[in-house]
């Protein structure tokens, strides 16, 4: 039982920078768009970002016109080559954001301008 | 009935036809269409070398012309405003290759030929409106204008992947036929690359266009 507690609490902390690496290699960035209208608009950036060996996935969602993009462990693109690949699809970028566009705030937390 | 659809949408200014797909696509994209109404089928493959532009293969039949059509066709985004929730469009559409007729005295003649418009779209989720016009030259063969309007309605906002579907009403004027005016309605439906519409319009004629993108 003894030995099963030790193992167990040695897991945990095994586990713990295990998954802070994970964390800090989760390149994510949230790219807003305009022009993200149907399903097409979607389709061609996706054909797009397809093609750069550095994405591993992307993600479009048409109510909030965010652009997901997931890359693969370790790799990127630079902030102006996204913005241009998005332009010389047709579209344009309004802004590009490094951290997940809305944890959710509680009211008390809405800024209020 | 028909005719005082089409005097409304004048009269709202929307006689606005049919960018019925994107002629242009994403940067190294093919696009394969084929459009078939009462008047004719169309066949058009083109390629995208960025999204301005796209170049093609075109071949037109015309039913009672009985012409066909043989060409090239180039595409060209003259002017596109992205905003938050919609879309516009302007495109110039042209193209040149050789007419063939199987009609009276023509029969068996051929013609360079070559046709010009503009096309101009509107679209948000919700809502689309389109115009289109082009004018047709084929030397001795034949010259005709043509315009079309659509409008349409998105009954449910798809998100991605979805199957998307519209209810739209087609309006094609052509001066020089019997029936000036032509009114289709249709149903458009379409999922990842593939786009269908399918409708029948005044006179009883199917619509039928398939769009494959890739």
């Amino acid at each position: 039982m003894k030995k099963f507690i030790l193992t167990l609490i040695a897991l945990t902390f095994i586990s713990i920078p295990v998954a802070h690496a994970q964390t800090a290699t989760n390149n994510v960035v949230y790219v807003d768009v305009n022009g993200l209208v149907c399903d097409f608009c979607a389709r061609a950036l996706e054909k797009v970002f397809g093609k750069q060996d550095e994405v591993a996935d992307i993600d479009v969602n048409l109510d909030t016109k965010v652009i997901t993009i997931n890359y693969k462990e370790g790799q990127s693109l630079e902030d102006e080559k996204v913005k241009s690949l998005i332009n010389d699809a047709g579209y344009n970028v309004v802004n590009i954001r490094h951290e997940a566009p809305d944890v959710v705030l509680n009211d008390s937390e809405v800024s209020h301008e | 009935m028909y005719r005082y659809v089409l005097y409304t949408l004048l009269g709202m200014g929307l006689f606005i036809p049919s960018v019925h797909a994107r002629p242009v696509s994403y940067p190294g994209g093919w696009t394969l269409m084929t459009m078939n109404d009462g008047d004719k089928n169309t066949l058009h493959l083109h390629y995208s070398p960025n999204a301005k532009m796209s170049l093609g293969y075109k071949f037109e039949y015309w039913r009672d012309k009985e012409m066909t059509f043989n060409g090239v066709q180039m595409n060209n985004l003259l002017k596109r405003w992205n905003k938050k929730d919609s879309q516009a469009n302007v495109y110039l559409k042209s193209g040149v290759g050789i007419a063939h007729s199987s009609e009276g005295k023509y029969d068996g003649d051929n013609s360079a030929a070559g046709f010009t418009g503009i096309a101009t779209d509107w679209e948000n989720r919700r809502f689309f409106a389109s115009y289109e016009n082009r004018y047709t030259e084929a030397g001795k063969i034949d010259d005709f204008f043509m315009q079309s309007a659509r409008v349409g309605v998105a009954p449910y906002e798809g998100d991605y992947g979805d199957v998307h579907t519209w209810l739209m009403l087609q309006v094609e004027h052509t001066p020089e036929s019997d029936d000036h005016v032509t009114v289709t309605p249709l149903v458009r439906v379409f999922k990842d690359v593939h786009l269908l519409e399918a409708g029948m319009n005044n006179r009883g004629e199917i619509l039928f266009n398939y769009v494959f993108r890739y």
